[in-house]
């Protein structure tokens, strides 16, 4: 079974005790004590955060971060305990993602066109990255604007989230199989964009 | 460069976590209004093991073969009948030898029919591992092993071959819906993911607590007896109960778990294992068969659970099978180990039953011609998992 998200248990938080607690007894803790949410966001909102900023961009990200905290406080009875509440979290915020799926492709096609990230605006980039970027950036954001949606979550979630297969299986609600064969086209497909000169290494 | 390294090293400004505070000054999930227009559900409750556990494989039909194992060593305790097996195995993980390390590679499977008709069917073993490596302060690191589908039996492996040895094998997915359900058959797909961080949690007791569980049967049961969790196969409640809660086959289905769990992947101390051992040869309706082998070929002794069904433990709304199961385990009394532990087909599937929403909120529905186990015979195997390595060991980790 999966385990999506390592977390990261901060003592003297708000809501006496509530570091000590695990995921799932946070959420039922919520259920009398809201404020006890908010340790949940302490927990995973960096990790997702981050990951949905780099599929996003920055002003996207805190919109989508809020709306997915806010959909799992409100469907918190529903919290399936049987899958970790990081997958359970993600598998919201893959939903929220794909709201957003025409927006992503236009970032990834324009980066693809001009060599410049859209995604990136304002961040300081690492020269290393620019140099990175400039040799297959464009292309790679080429090809994740060809790929179907679901394709693109499996292999970001893989490549951006670093989760392992069963971990994504759990986020998507999908099987281990179709997640593996998601990843294997989508994998196929980038190799395609990228220079034949590069061997696996 | 590997096309997934390429990715990797794409946009890695935006990577950078944030200080949760910050963040949560930030972005004010609280403040968000509630979209309108969502569906009203129904609550949902279920009994808990009443749909299923109706039809029960009568404990009188099974054939009690009380495995004497003189050629083992002696037992030196006098048993109920079938009950000398586990005691042998207890006698036996007394004596297991310690180390540095506490190493396990577990390995499970569950088994898909493939193909339209009971006739023209072959049997998928899809497999996946998991190894962890603990030391004595109590540190972890585990990693998920990725394996190939592979064809059941040599049978099964003719008819995939006969198909075209498909790489990929397309199965109904279990949960209905519109996405089609994969089995990777390809070896190339093999391998260890990276080490991460071990989580100290076995089935709600840390390292520690285990370590410092009774050594004598009475007095282990008793403490499990108060471990409290999720232990009902379905509920819509979120509480955690004891298992002292339980009654009948529930609570031996939580003890039996907890019972595997620490003779097999929890860094138990040889004289608790001994403990669980014979905790379970004093539980009901527990007894030892005859010989079969594991998974892997490894000769045992079968255990049987007095058990319908196998609905895992746990926090779930709804069972999501339609048929009835039987638990059993395998153990090796000479070493003291549980080898593996697999669950075969009582009831096979029938008929549909709706599951509530998923977590995602989309509808869902279990029918019997999606199920794994359509074309599976009574007493044929629907899944298990084997415990490849549970060792102490002073070997470094790899």
């Amino acid at each position: 079974m999966a385990r999506a998200v390592s977390r990261v248990a901060r003592p003297g938080g708000p809501g006496a005790g509530a570091a000590a607690l695990d995921d799932p007894g946070l959420v039922a803790a919520s259920l009398d004590d809201p404020e006890a949410f908010g340790e949940l966001f302490r927990r995973h909102a960096p990790r997702l955060h981050a990951y949905v900023r780099r599929r996003l961009g920055s002003t996207l990200a805190e919109d989508v971060v809020a709306e997915t905290f806010a959909v799992a406080f409100r469907e918190r009875r529903r919290f399936d305990g049987r899958s970790a509440f990081g997958a359970w979290l993600w598998g919201i915020a893959a939903k929220q993602i794909a709201r957003h799926h025409r927006q992503e492709t236009r970032m990834y096609r324009a980066f693809a066109k001009s060599a410049v990230d859209p995604a990136e605006d304002g961040v300081a980039e690492l020269a290393s990255d620019r140099a990175a970027a400039a040799a297959h950036g464009p292309r790679l954001a080429r090809a994740l604007a060809s790929l179907k949606p679901k394709d693109r979550d499996a292999l970001l979630l893989l490549a951006w989230g670093e989760m392992s297969y069963a971990e994504i299986a759990a986020t998507l609600d999908l099987p281990l199989g179709t997640v593996k064969a998601k990843i294997h086209r989508a994998r196929t497909k980038l190799r395609a964009a990228l220079p034949e000169e590069d061997d696996h290494g | 460069m590997d096309e997934l390294d390429a990715l990797r090293g794409m946009r890695t400004a935006l990577a950078q976590e944030e200080d949760a505070d910050r963040l949560a000054l930030r972005v004010d999930w609280r403040a968000r209004p509630e979209r309108p227009a969502r569906l009203r559900r129904r609550s949902f409750t279920v009994p808990a093991v009443g749909l299923v556990a109706t039809a029960s494989v009568a404990a009188g039909a099974l054939v009690v073969v009380s495995v004497a194992a003189e050629d083992e060593r002696p037992a030196n305790v006098s048993a109920s009948p079938g009950g000398n097996a586990l005691l042998v195995a207890a006698a036996n993980a007394e004596r297991a030898p310690g180390g540095r390390y506490w190493h396990t590679r577990t390995r499970s499977g569950e088994i898909y029919a493939v193909g339209d008709s009971r006739a023209h069917h072959y049997k998928v073993d899809s497999r996946q591992g998991t190894e962890t490596w603990t030391d004595r302060n109590g540190s972890a690191r585990t990693a998920h092993v990725e394996l190939a589908d592979v064809p059941l039996t040599a049978e099964d492996r003719r008819k995939w071959q006969a198909a075209g040895s498909p790489e990929w094998v397309k199965i109904p997915n279990p949960e209905g819906g519109s996405e089609q359900a994969l089995l990777d058959m390809r070896t190339e797909s093999e391998g260890r993911d990276g080490w991460r961080p071990g989580e100290d949690d076995y089935l709600g007791m840390t390292r520690q607590r285990i370590a410092a569980l009774p050594t004598r049967p009475d007095a282990l049961l008793s403490d499990l007896l108060g471990l409290k969790g999720a232990w009902r196969a379905a509920s819509s409640s979120t509480k955690k109960e004891p298992i002292g809660a339980l009654r009948g086959e529930e609570r031996i289905r939580a003890l039996t778990d907890v019972a595997g769990m620490l003779l097999s992947t929890a860094p138990a101390p040889p004289k608790v294992r001994a403990a669980a051992f014979r905790m379970l040869a004093d539980l009901p309706g527990v007894r030892a068969e005859g010989p079969a082998a594991d998974p892997m070929g490894r000769p045992g002794t079968v255990v049987s659970l007095p058990l319908v069904t196998t609905v895992p433990l746990g926090l779930y709304t709804a069972p999501k099978q339609l048929g009835t199961y039987r638990r059993q385990w395998i153990i090796d009394p000479g070493n003291g180990r549980l080898l593996a532990i697999r669950d075969l087909v009582a009831k096979p599937p029938r008929g549909s039953r709706p599951l509530p929403p998923g977590d995602r909120g989309q509808s869902r529905r279990l029918e019997a011609r999606d199920m794994p186990d359509r074309f599976h015979r009574p007493g044929e195997l629907a899944d298990y998992t084997v415990y490849e390595t549970t060792e102490w060991t002073d070997r470094s980790p790899s």
